[in-house]
């Protein structure tokens, strides 16, 4: 393994992976501060100190942004970049190509975070970015796709690998979305402002087809690929089942996009659109939970590392969690429980059990296995890795139990009547039953955080020992050429 | 556990390898996940029967179940489930559930609907969600208004009378407070003059020889004042003049000013600026005539009613 580790320093192209990772874990720590300061501002509204620049409108694309896009889209491509290149046996393609998407990813990010404050927004959930910004996206995003499909096709294995299906079906599934969701008129050349090309539901429905595939391409189908190749990595041991993997593949793949209309049940959205996405959800539970059963199976016969190493603990209980939501989701989907559920901050929660407990956990898991390979180091902490863990699961928990209660008191609140048929609560009466939660939230969202820092600071330790050695390493090679010369 | 061990163990891989040590399984997709799958399937299309679903040429699949309500001209409607006939169902629901205690409301002058245990149950909860569906965006949620914008309706000091008549005739025909702004008749010496003798008059820290001129100023026919506050101060009320011996402000904002002078200085530019911004629609076209008699005990009950 270690000769394997030596070689691969030039045979593959380790420095975009390393950026990548580390621009991962910076944008973890300035998105989820983002999102514990305006969790805050729910509970204490004085912090929106009355300015634009502080308000929760702003604030809150900063945050999905810089989670999803900033932490989330550099975790996947340094991993993308990590499997690709390990599990063809090659280098990357087009590496300067590569380079931009590095550059080109993280001024979309800082880009996207700057024109909210100064209150440019398309007014599209996880799409707020403005045309210019969504251009530069757009190129990003076609080198990515070159870059990775350069790289499968120059593979020296003859079989590509199951995670490299999942990471071109997200490459190729968000490159769709996002070209159709943006389609947009500029005011004029130097405005930012633009108008959708769509309107009434049209646009709706245009825009919460992208809404849910972002959710299950992005968020999903391109993690179940870093599942693919950390879990069994890091188990030692080989996937639970090759066949399960291409059915639950095309299942999910071909289900996911027809489920967007579920977002909104209940509206100007035709009744039959709506039925529809409810059973694709529902068909959905199985394909989904398919990714769950492959990656957990796979630690049968190595069930003690869940006590003896953490790393492996993260990546199981992310998918407990992706299982839990991928339940959860379809059930919500349901008209019926739709009716009590939507407009709450239940779906928040949900998506939060998500994002939290299956995309957030199965990134940490894959960069704490990856970094350490990546600079050729152990982990500086093993102890702060189970910090770190207790930490985030405390936190999510807090978190989504809290979201859980407020989101159907808040449904019920909604619809509960007196003996004589009125409405028993005014909306801002379940906006003030709310405010216990909010705090719990707030508190929940600090311990994730918090384990977030301690991650940050045992990568920084990891690395900054790894160079230390390295140069300790250097330093004694050179003296010794030194003595050879003399 | 063990066992399972063994049996993956006999189970073949597909025989690839990748970076090193990547292999996979070939096992069977477990049975209860394709069994689980399959009923999903069942569930789907049982879906598909009950609601409206796939769409047919123009059409779509409309599903089996129904519901009948009546629309708005009074007919029986029967159609396919949908989310409009749901809603229209519901609220025929509830205006047969509220039809007798409605048509009670109209029936009884404001007094007897007040003094009725079970009218008055029904006005409480009827007229708060129509209070609060109309009036609290302005006079706020439990009807305490904001000083500077929106009078106080829990208190006894009415702008324009608090019997059941006149919170009546408030709501159905909508107000326009007015007062001219002095600031273009009235030069500085005199507007302050003005402002002392109103503070004088409820009992606030003041200027006595500034307020003796401002008190022959506001019964002169220069500043007329008591054209509409009447010589006293007390106010109209069939003009909607408020009464400025009450320690009550809606427009200057007094109870925030904390030194005298700041109190004063308040009162001076309400008289300089004028008001013009006191505007209440009028809900007479917007809300049926019984649900404005609810609104009107519901207000007159919020504690201040005469």
């Amino acid at each position: 393994m270690a000769i394997a580790t030596y070689s691969s320093a030039e045979q593959y192209n380790f420095d975009i992976v390393k950026k990548f990772a580390i621009m991962a874990l910076v944008w973890a720590v300035v998105g989820m501060s983002v999102g514990v300061y305006i969790a805050s501002e729910l509970a204490w509204p004085f912090l929106n100190f009355d300015s634009p620049y502080f308000s929760f409108g702003r604030f809150r694309p900063v945050h999905t942004s810089a989670v999803i896009f900033g932490f989330g889209g550099s975790a996947l491509f340094a991993t993308s970049y990590y499997v690709v290149q390990r599990t063809c046996q090659t280098r990357l393609a087009l590496e300067g190509m590569a380079s931009f998407t590095f550059w080109g990813w993280q001024a979309v990010i800082v880009l996207a975070a700057l024109s909210y404050l100064m209150g440019y927004s398309q007014g599209r959930e996880y799409a707020e970015m403005e045309w210019p910004i969504d251009i530069l996206v757009e190129a990003v995003w076609v080198s990515y796709l070159l870059v990775f499909v350069g790289t499968i096709m120059r593979r020296k294995q003859p079989h590509i690998y199951v995670a490299n299906w999942f990471y071109l079906a997200f490459i190729l599934a968000t490159a769709l979305l996002h070209t159709f969701n943006n389609l947009a008129m500029p005011i004029n050349l130097f405005s930012m402002k633009s108008y959708s090309l769509f309107s009434g539901t049209q646009d709706a429905m245009t825009q919460w087809w992208y809404g849910h595939n972002a959710v299950g391409f992005f968020l999903t189908a391109a993690f179940l690929g870093m599942m693919y190749y950390f879990v069994p990595k890091q188990a030692g041991r080989p996937i639970y089942s090759y066949r399960l993997s291409i059915v639950h593949f095309w299942a999910l793949s071909f289900m996911y996009m027809w489920v967007g209309a579920h977002h909104l049940h209940w509206t100007a959205l035709p009744d039959w659109t709506s039925t529809l996405a409810a059973t694709f959800s529902i068909l959905l539970l199985m394909p989904s939970w398919g990714g769950m059963i492959n990656g957990i199976m796979t630690l049968s016969g190595a069930w003690d590392k869940l006590r003896t190493d953490p790393v492996m603990r993260f990546l199981i209980v992310a998918l407990s969690f992706y299982g839990m939501s991928t339940f959860e989701g379809p059930m919500m989907s349901l008209k019926e429980v739709n009716a009590l559920s939507h407009y709450t901050d239940w779906p928040v929660g949900h998506v939060h059990s998500g994002a939290l407990g299956w995309v957030a956990m199965i990134s940490f898991g894959s960069l704490y296995h990856m970094i350490p390979k990546l600079w050729d180091a152990k982990l500086y902490s093993t102890k702060l890795v189970e910090a770190h863990f207790w930490l985030a699961t405390i936190g999510i928990l807090l978190y989504i139990i809290a979201m859980w209660i407020s989101g159907i008191t808040q449904g019920l609140m909604g619809r509960a009547t007196d003996e004589f048929g009125n409405l028993q609560y005014s909306f801002v009466e379940s906006v003030a039953a709310m405010m216990p939660f909010y705090m719990m939230r707030a508190i929940g969202g600090a311990f994730f955080l918090t384990g977030v820092l301690l991650m940050v600071y045992n990568i920084y330790k990891t690395i900054r020992l790894a160079k230390l050695e390295e140069a300790a390493l250097e330093a004694r090679l050179a003296s010794k050429m030194v003595n050879v010369g003399a | 556990m063990s066992e399972h061990n063994l049996q993956s163990q006999t189970v073949q891989t597909t025989g690839h390898a990748w970076d090193g040590d990547l292999q996979e399984f070939n096992n069977p997709l477990p049975t209860w996940w394709v069994f689980t799958f399959y009923v999903t399937i069942v569930f789907s299309i049982v879906y598909w029967f009950i609601y409206p679903s796939w769409p047919i040429g123009k059409g779509f699949l409309a599903g089996l179940s129904s519901i009948s309500y009546v629309n708005k001209a009074g007919e029986t409607v029967s159609t396919h489930w949908n989310t409009r006939a749901l809603l229209m169902e519901g609220l025929n629901k509830t205006d047969e559930m509220q039809k007798p205690y409605f048509s009670k409301v109209a029936a009884n002058d404001f007094s007897q609907i007040a003094k009725d245990p079970e009218l008055s149950g029904f006005v409480l909860s009827a007229g708060k969600v129509l209070f609060t569906d109309n009036c609290a965006p302005c006079h706020q949620q439990g009807g305490q208004g904001k000083v500077g914008f929106f009078p106080n309706l829990t208190d006894d000091d009415w702008l324009y009378g608090g019997s059941f008549e006149k919170i009546h005739q408030s709501i159905t025909g909508g107000r326009h407070g007015y007062m001219p702004a002095f600031g273009e008749v009235l030069n500085a010496a005199e507007i302050d003059a003005l402002a002392n003798y109103v503070a004088s008059l409820s009992g606030i820290a003041h200027d006595s020889g500034k307020a003796a001129s401002g008190k022959t100023l506001f019964t002169s026919e220069t500043a007329a004042c008591y054209y509409c506050h009447s010589a006293s101060g007390a106010g109209r009320q069939d003009l909607g003049a408020p009464n400025l011996t009450d320690k009550i402000w809606l427009w200057a904002n007094v109870p925030a000013a904390e030194k005298p002078e700041d109190k004063v200085a308040a009162i001076r530019s309400t008289i300089a600026a004028g008001v013009n911004k006191g505007v209440m629609p009028a809900w007479g076209g917007r809300l049926s005539p019984e649900q404005i008699k609810v609104l009107t005990v519901y207000v007159h009950e919020l504690g201040g009613g005469k």
